[in-house]
Order: C-alpha cells, then sequence, then structure tokens
C-alpha cells in the first residue's frame, strides 16, 4: 500500500526526516513512537500533502507517486490524517463540513453523491457508534469542544470517510481513559483487510487498546528500530535513550 | 459647477415646491457650492477622496434627471417572503404598496414641502436637499407593529448615465410601535452617483429593525446618510450587506437620547477588484444605561478596499453606558487594503466601552485541515470566507432576512 524509501525533509532549512524508510502493507497496523522532536508530526504531514517542506524520496502510494498528488487528491484516494491538534473552524457548521467533505470524496470516485437525509443517517449511526453526541455535530466544527470532543471527530470523520490508509498523529494525547477506550474502538472497527494504519504516538498507553502488527521507533528523522508490539513495552520500560 | 446651477434651477422649476421650501434649498445648495465635493483632506473623508472618484468615474456629471417614467422590472423584487413595497425608479417614485397593513395605523406622505431636518451636517446633505427629487414619509401610529416587512427597492435602469440622484426618506415610529425595512438596491445602469439621506425617529418603546443589501455589480457611487434618534427603551437595528457597488460611504449617525435605548449595527463589506467601500459610525450616548454595540467583518480581494470609522461619544450624563465595537478584515490579496479607525471619546466616569479591530490573511493551517478531508482549494476558502462572514450575519434578528442574506452569500445549511 504504501512504499517509503530514502524520504527526506527540510522546512526552513532544517532537515527533520533524514531517510526514512517504511513499507505498509494492505490491512497491517504500524505505531511509530519516538521523543518529541523526532519528526513523527513531520512525517504525518509530509504523506498528507502539507506544503512548505522541501522533500526528497521515494514515496509509492498504490503504486503511485504520493509525493506528485495534491493535499485534497491524497484525501480522494484513501489518505486520511487524524490530527494531533484538530483546528478550530469558526462559522463552519460540522455536519455541513462532514457532508461536503464526503461528497467531494465520493465525487472525485465517481460515486453518488449522498442527499441530506442519507448523509444524516449515516452520521447518526457512526457517532452512536463513538458514542458521540450528535448535538455536537450541529455545532460550529471543533470550537469549543473539549479536547476529547475534537479527538473523536477525527475519528469520526474517519469512520465516515472510511479511508485505505489512516494516519493517527499523537490521537491519544490529552484523552482520558473512556474517550480513549472509545476512540481505540473505533479505530478497530475500521481495521480490515484491506486497510491500513500508521499510528504515531508517544506512549504505550494507546498501543494497548490498537494492538499494532509493527512498532517503530524515530529518532532524529530516522527509524532506529522496528519490531512486533513488543517492542513498544520495551521502549516504555527503557526509555528512547537507550537506542539513541 | 456651472452645470450644476443650470440643473439646480430646473430642479426647483420641475417640482411644484412652496417658496419656504425652495428658499431652504437655496441655503443647502449654497452651502454644498461653498464646499464642493468632500475629497480627503477633510478629516471623516481621508480614506475615501470622494471629489477624485466621483471625478476619475463620472464624466459630465448632470444633477437634473429627464428621463422618461419606465416600467418596473417586477421579477427583480424578492418572493421569499411577502412585503409592503416602495418604489424608487431612477429616482422617483414609481410605488407605493402597503396593502399588508391597516392604512390608519400608516401614514405616508410624498409631499417635497418638508421642514428641513438636517442643518449644516456635511456638504452632501446639503447637496442633497437642495435636489431632492424623491421622497416619501411614512409614519407608523403608536401601539402598531407591521405585519410584514416593508422593503424599500432602489432600481436604476440602464438609461441611467452619469447623473445624480438625491432621495430622502424620513421614518417615524410613534410610542412602542414597530417596523422591519429592508433597503435593497438593484442597479442596472452604470457611472452614477446615488445620495440617499434617511432619517429615523424611534420613540419610546418602539423597535426599528433596517436591513440594507447592496448586492448586484454595478459602477455606480453611493453616498447614503442615515441618522437615527432613539428615544427611552427603543431598539434600533441595523444590518449593512455592502457588496455591489463601485464605491458606498454608509455614514450613520445615532443618538441615544434617552435611557435604556439601544443601537446595533452590524455590517459586511464583501469586495473585489477595485470595489472601495466604507462604513462610518457616530454613536452619541446621551443618557444613562444606554447601549450599542457594532460588528463589521469585511473580506477583500483583488484591489479592493474597505474601511471602518467607528465612533462612540459618552455624553458626561451618560452613566452606565455600554458601547462595543469590534472589525475584523481578511486580506485575500496583496493589493487590497483595510483602513480602520476606532474613536472612543468617553465623559462620563462609569462606562463599559471597547472597541477591537484585527485583518490578516486566511489560517493556512485551516485550508490544510479542510483539503485533507477531500475539499479542493477554492471549497476550502470558501467555506472559511463564509464562516468568517456568518458570524455578522448571525447578528440579524430576523430570520425571513437572515436566510435571505445567507443565500446571497452562498451560504448553505
Amino acid at each position: 500500500m504504501l512504499q517509503i524509501k530514502n524520504l527526506k525533509a527540510k522546512i526552513d532549512n532544517k532537515e527533520i526526516l533524514k531517510g526514512l524508510n517504511l513499507e505498509i502493507k494492505p490491512g497491517e497496523v504500524h505505531a511509530i513512537m519516538g521523543p518529541n522532536g523526532s519528526g513523527k508530526s513531520t512525517l504525518s504531514n509530509v504523506l498528507s500533502g502539507k506544503k512548505g517542506y522541501t522533500i526528497s524520496g521515494d514515496v509509492r502510494y498504490l503504486n503511485k507517486n504520493l509525493l506528485d498528488l495534491e493535499i485534497e487528491e491524497r484525501a480522494h484516494k484513501g489518505i486520511f490524517l487524524a490530527f494531533q491538534y484538530p483546528l478550530e473552524i469558526p462559522g463552519v457548521n460540522t455536519n455541513i463540513f462532514l457532508k461536503t467533505s464526503l461528497n467531494a470524496i465520493k465525487k472525485a470516485k465517481g460515486e453518488k453523491e449522498l442527499d441530506a437525509i442519507e448523509f444524516l443517517k449515516l452520521v447518526k449511526l457512526k457517532a452512536a457508534e463513538l458514542k458521540f453526541d450528535e448535538k455536537i455535530l450541529s455545532r460550529q466544527l471543533n470550537v469549543g469542544f473539549s479536547g476529547g470532543e475534537k479527538k473523536k471527530n477525527e475519528i469520526l470523520q474517519m469512520s465516515i470517510l472510511n479511508p485505505k490508509l489512516s494516519i493517527l498523529d499523537e490521537t491519544d494525547s490529552g484523552l482520558d481513559i473512556d474517550a480513549l477506550k472509545i476512540v481505540s474502538e473505533g479505530v478497530n472497527a475500521l481495521r480490515s483487510k484491506e486497510s491500513s494504519f500508521l499510528i504515531i504516538t508517544h506512549y504505550q498507553r494507546l498501543l494497548e487498546y490498537i494492538k499494532p502488527d509493527f512498532v517503530h521507533v524515530l529518532i532524529n528523522g530516522k527509524i532506529v528500530k522496528s519490531g512486533g508490539s513488543e517492542l513498544a513495552l520495551e521502549l516504555e520500560s527503557k526509555g528512547y535513550e537507550s537506542l539513541s | 459647477m456651472e452645470q450644476l446651477k443650470i440643473d439646480f434651477d430646473k430642479i426647483i422649476e420641475s417640482l411644484n415646491l412652496s417658496n419656504e421650501n425652495i428658499n431652504s434649498r437655496k441655503k443647502n445648495f449654497n452651502q454644498f457650492i461653498g464646499n464642493g465635493f468632500p475629497n480627503k483632506r477633510v478629516e471623516d473623508w481621508k480614506f475615501s477622496d470622494l471629489n477624485q472618484i466621483i471625478s476619475s468615474n463620472i464624466k459630465n456629471l448632470s444633477f437634473y434627471n429627464d428621463l422618461e417614467i419606465s416600467e418596473i422590472d417586477e421579477t427583480i423584487f424578492i418572493d421569499k417572503f411577502v412585503h409592503n413595497k416602495i418604489v424608487f425608479l431612477n429616482g422617483s417614485i414609481s410605488k407605493v404598496d402597503f396593502i399588508h397593513e391597516d392604512d390608519t395605523k400608516v401614514l405616508l406622505t410624498r409631499d417635497l414641502n418638508q421642514n428641513e431636518k438636517f442643518k449644516e451636517v456635511n456638504p452632501l446633505v446639503s447637496l442633497n436637499s437642495a435636489l431632492t427629487t424623491g421622497y416619501i414619509g411614512v409614519t407608523v401610529k403608536e401601539n402598531y407593529s407591521f405585519n410584514k416587512p416593508l422593503i424599500i427597492y432602489n432600481i436604476t435602469t440602464k438609461d441611467l448615465k452619469s447623473t445624480a440622484l438625491n432621495l430622502k426618506t424620513d421614518i417615524v415610529l410613534e410610542k412602542n410601535s414597530s417596523l422591519k425595512v429592508i433597503n435593497l438596491f438593484d442597479d442596472n445602469s452604470e457611472n452614477n452617483f446615488i445620495n440617499i439621506v434617511q432619517n429615523f425617529d424611534i420613540a419610546q418603546d418602539a423597535t426599528l429593525k433596517n436591513y440594507k443589501i447592496d448586492n448586484k455589480i454595478n459602477s455606480n457611487i453611493k453616498y447614503f446618510y442615515n441618522n437615527i434618534n432613539l428615544e427611552k427603551n427603543s431598539i434600533s437595528e441595523n444590518f449593512i450587506f455592502s457588496t455591489g457597488s463601485k464605491f458606498i460611504k454608509n455614514e450613520i449617525n445615532c443618538n441615544l437620547n434617552d435611557e435604556y435605548s439601544s443601537a446595533f449595527i452590524n455590517g459586511i463589506l464583501n469586495l473585489t477588484k477595485s470595489q472601495h467601500h466604507e462604513i462610518k459610525t457616530n454613536i452619541n450616548h446621551l443618557a444613562e444605561n444606554t447601549k450599542s454595540y457594532q460588528l463589521i467583518k469585511s473580506v477583500l480581494n483583488d484591489n479592493a478596499k474597505g474601511i471602518y470609522q467607528g465612533k462612540i461619544f459618552v455624553d458626561s450624563k451618560a452613566q452606565k453606558t455600554n458601547g462595543y465595537q469590534l472589525s475584523k478584515a481578511l486580506l485575500l490579496s496583496e493589493n487590497t487594503e483595510f483602513d480602520g479607525k476606532p474613536e472612543l471619546e468617553i465623559y462620563a466616569d462609569d462606562v463599559k466601552c471597547s472597541h477591537g479591530a484585527t485583518s490578516g490573511n486566511l489560517d493556512e493551517n485551516a485550508v490544510f485541515y479542510l483539503m485533507s478531508r477531500g475539499l479542493s482549494h477554492q471549497q476550502s476558502k470558501e467555506l472559511l470566507i463564509n464562516g468568517f462572514l456568518l458570524d455578522a450575519v448571525e447578528k440579524i434578528t430576523d430570520e425571513e432576512i437572515k436566510d435571505l442574506i445567507k443565500k446571497m452569500i452562498g451560504i448553505t445549511e
């Protein structure tokens, strides 16, 4: 699904990613762990197409050059980034945003767009699964949402858009244990043979609920160690120091 | 100026005026002649040099309009809700229709021989008083609330060119009455100067909702002067949707004359190309416990220029005043300009007054967020701009008119 070879990314002349290699196959869940400043968020930004980076290396997604695609084209082709800090968008109704987003993706795929009734039915269903109060969805996008509500809203978007490759950027930060469970259940419900996940996190905690197939340690812009889910536990006890 | 004198005499001759009215017009005429169109050396006009704007946009401005009265294109009437109508067509009243109201409770007059309300306010108000050709006065009797809104249509047709129109309305709300007015502009003409003076006297416990919609792209140059007098416990709600004309200066003078009166002035400037619109307000808190609130949102594209000059004056008698104003502007191109000039002049010590102004570009992170959900750059931009404007639109308390303006902007729900 995704092959990253020797990916380097610079911003403001500072090199953040320094030759990263990673392969994710359909149905796999990969976790990337690493200390602050190791390049975790840069990786998720680069994969979803954020501007401002000077990039070299090769990133192939579904056998196409991902780096050639615009931000929205990546979304159309099934890439989803759950933001670490979801933005507050004043004046934009959450439901309208969700519908615009879903229909933009459907349109790009040549599928039939949903009308208001079909859409509301879908949202109701997905919101209930995530124990997400639908009333929140008639409010302005993320405005005045608690940290937990913002993160749940990201997962709700993910479950509505049903992406092929989901990148979760520190989705666990700022979540209490109940919210963490609900969010994890939401992610687990989306796991399938066709969909893959890249989970970026500081802590092993989230990985107790979403069991990864692979764990990678990112330090100073490079993956320095990869292993199975047991690697996360090892990191939790020994810290990153032992690897740097 | 020679042309102006000839046109002035023609207007006086063509209208059936009393000697008293003619004398008052002459005084106003001389006041205008003594000053001319305001230029940027006049403090109130420093961001909008009207003299220069008129001379560079209108050749051989004529002050007398001898166009034949044409038919009204009724397709432009709002069909979303029933309403009363006053139609100004090329500067003359061509239709007055109050079928939804009790005609013993609404008094109308079209008599041009009115006592002059304004004394030396500014040269443009004087010019208007000297040359007024279209006038209507509406009085809403005590305790009467309009059943339906009143739309004042201001229509110009394409055969109107390089002409100055001077129109005037007087609206009086007696005690405990209420009225919703929409001033709607439908310009099919080019390069005219349209000068409209409106006075509102709002008596105790009365409520006026006054909306102005200039939404159709045109090359006319407009000056609006609104004077609002508020008595005890009365309310004036104003909304300005300013996006169609080449140039507009909206000037509002509002006197909160008695306790517990309140004034709301909210608005949107949504401009492209070389449009240049200004909102200038003077809110005078002249009694205790009066309230004013202003929120202006501007979106500027291309070479557009937006201006908001908001002044809050608090008299020494006006303790417990609550005055607020906020201006926010989105500058979407390097060549746009926004000028904000907030002014607070406060002579009372127990007041709550605040003002704020921001201007900036679209938040690129927000654009990225929306695009990462599959929206195109254009869709993301529109959603963010509409979201930015919605804040002001939501201040409109009348649902029908709020929906109408939302549709005009392109806000969907």
